[in-house]
């Protein structure tokens, strides 16, 4: 059966190869579709920026650079995100605390069940 | 001081010696008062001592208690007129210190009491003079006591015709003077010592230092308020301070110091203070009531230290903690994607072990290199000889290795290392370390590229491997890892083929920065 994720265009931002091809394995298994996945910040922020997009994977840490950046944008186009990251919530701003975050090293289950949630539809009570 | 009148010459005499004693009396006490060390004011007490005696030199000392030794405190200036005259060696200006307690000045310490001795030369007591002392003639010696005790003496030489009765009596009338003198600088400069240290340690103590009277009225009790703040004390005071706290925080320190005054209880607060060069520092104040006997507040003592760099170290400590925090997630993560990649490649489980462990022991290898300097550069030759040792290859005929110094960035060196170990452990099972005839050349250079970035070229060619059919699966991980992980992490282009005669990888990977990086 055809999961909540099938034909959603999910972008990817995450600078570590292994990680970011294990993502994309795991969405294509879900017949998703990918969009990057990319490494950098620039590169990101234009995939944000004009892709259309049904949710996002946020690595927050782009070889030393910070992806909030990309996360503002998406949170102006209204498209929700997970950050997938090996920082810790206090690391983090206090402006970003609510986003859902999943930890590293991580299971590919808990960030298909996440973006699952984030994509089910809000007034299902 | 009995007059006992005979004639009215003798009676002169008398008042005439009496005021001289009196008068140097005077001079000692008036001497006291600015001379800058104990010696000067020995010297003072000595001339006075000469004046009313007629010695012609004079030297002062006390004892050791604990040596019982005698260390000299001065000697008057015509006893060192007296030695350059005798052409002495002895250093001029040097107090001698350390003396035994014998001879003729022994006998007035050891007595307790004021000797003459006119037969100075002679006398069966005497122990001779030490080379260039002047030839003693008369000695006059007077022991300074304190509260019954012996502490020391003033010894007088030399004069003209002997001493006599009354310059004994007359020195002796000096001598409570003297000591009265000599106890006063001890203790002037044993309080100015302990001022002094007072005043310093409050300079040294890292933090504002300040009493407040009921008043309001502030005075710093050291410098540090002033320098942090360029406010002067009358600044400072009634409140003046507190217009010098953050905005922000200026109505919680303002409620706490109210309270604080209200209850009569010590008061803590952390807040920034406004700096005279501009900008704040965090500080932490406290400030204590003082009481007096009857329990009543009689001022406040405060003070403030500087935690600035406390609170920068701390932040800095966040930032590494989290930074580490996320390299050993993130490793961890790349580990778990390796091995998931291993089992995908290997038919046997000796397989997934020997190919696992060579890649972790790889990762290893590069996450030491990397933290072995400060910059987390690794040297490129470096990295490649570690790989080709861990499979057992160092030099020999059929290895050529050429290139420049290159210092690779800490974050291309995992992935390269795991790249070279990749390619390494494939010669060693299939190619150029296996093949008889093999041979491997290793070779690199920086260029720069139209946009004046650096560019490593690296090309790794086996020659002479008799081909052998490639099995795609055992190419799976090294062939991923050179053909999509560098270029997707690093930007590289990378090249490999398996041809005939052996493996040619080529990788050109940009080095980030501009020519003065390496």
């Amino acid at each position: 059966m055809p999961g909540r994720l099938a034909g959603k265009r999910i972008l990817v931002v995450e600078d570590e190869y292994f990680i970011a091809s294990d993502l994309r394995r795991a969405l294509d298994a879900e017949q998703a579709v990918v969009v990057g996945p990319v490494s950098s910040l620039a590169a990101g922020l234009e995939l944000a920026e004009r892709e259309g997009i049904a949710a996002a994977l946020l690595d927050v840490n782009l070889e030393g650079d910070s992806s909030l950046a990309i996360a503002d944008r998406l949170a102006a186009r209204g498209i929700r995100f997970v950050f997938v990251t090996g920082y810790d919530a206090w690391a983090l701003p206090d402006a970003y605390r609510h986003v859902p975050r999943i930890a590293k090293p991580f299971a590919v289950s808990t960030v298909l069940a996440a973006l699952d949630q984030l994509l089910a539809p809000e007034d299902v009570p | 001081m009995r007059m006992e009148p005979r004639d009215e010459t003798s009676l002169m005499a008398t008042l005439a010696r009496k005021n001289a004693v009196l008068e140097g009396i005077n001079r000692i006490f008036h001497e006291a008062l600015t001379a800058p060390s104990l010696e000067a004011l020995g010297r003072v007490c000595l001339r006075v001592a000469e004046d009313v005696t007629g010695a012609s030199f004079s030297f002062m000392g006390e004892i050791d208690r604990a040596t019982d030794l005698l260390d000299e405190i001065a000697i008057s200036e015509r006893g060192w007129a007296a030695f350059e005259a005798a052409k002495s060696d002895w250093p001029q200006g040097e107090v001698p210190t350390g003396l035994t307690i014998h001879g003729l000045y022994g006998r007035v310490l050891r007595e307790g009491k004021a000797l003459i001795f006119n037969d100075a030369a002679t006398h069966d007591d005497r122990i001779g003079t030490p080379a260039g002392h002047p030839p003693l003639e008369s000695f006059l010696g007077v022991p300074l006591h304190q509260n019954g005790a012996v502490l020391g003496m003033v010894g007088l030489g030399n004069r003209p015709g002997g001493f006599r009765d009354e310059d004994l009596a007359a020195a002796e009338e000096l001598a409570p003077a003297i000591v009265q003198a000599l106890h006063s600088k001890r203790a002037e400069m044993a309080l100015r010592d302990s001022e002094e240290q007072r005043r310093l340690t409050l300079e040294l103590v890292p933090a504002m230092l300040w009493r407040v009277d009921l008043a309001g009225l502030r005075i710093a009790s050291n410098q540090q308020w002033h320098a942090i703040t360029g406010q002067t004390d009358e600044q400072a005071s009634n409140g003046g301070w507190m217009e010098l706290i953050h905005p922000s925080e200026a109505g919680k320190v303002s409620r706490a110091f109210r309270r604080a005054y209200a209850a009569g209880e010590p008061v803590t607060v952390q807040c920034r203070v406004r700096q005279a060069e501009g900008g704040y520092r965090a500080v932490l104040i406290r400030q204590v009531p003082v009481r007096d006997g009857a329990g009543q507040i009689t001022h406040w003592f405060g003070a403030a230290t500087d935690i600035s760099d406390m609170h920068s170290l701390e932040e800095r400590q966040r930032v590494l903690v989290a930074e580490l925090q996320h390299r050993v997630r993130n490793i961890l993560t790349v580990v778990r994607s390796v091995f998931a990649r291993t089992v995908e490649g290997s038919e046997s489980l000796e397989d997934v072990a020997d190919h696992f462990r060579g890649r972790l022991d790889a990762l290893a290898r590069t996450q030491v290199s990397a933290t072995l300097n400060a910059s987390g550069t690794v040297d490129l030759e470096n990295l490649i000889r570690d790989e080709l040792l861990s499979v057992g290859v160092s030099d020999g005929p059929g290895l050529i290795m050429a290139g420049p110094d290159v210092a690779l960035p800490a974050d291309a060196v995992e992935l390269l290392g795991l790249a070279i170990h990749e390619l390494a452990t494939n010669a060693l099972k299939f190619g150029a370390f296996r093949a008889p005839g093999g041979s491997l050349s290793i070779a690199w250079d920086v260029n720069v590229d139209g946009r004046s970035a650096r560019r490593l070229d690296l090309s790794w060619t086996e020659q002479g491997v008799p081909a052998v059919p490639i099995q795609p699966t055992r190419q799976g991980f090294g062939t991923e890892l050179i053909e999509e992980a560098l270029p997707y992490r690093l930007g590289a282009e990378t090249r490999l083929e398996f041809r005939g005669g052996g493996v040619r990888c080529t990788i050109g990977l940009p080095l980030g920065g501009d020519e003065e990086g390496a």
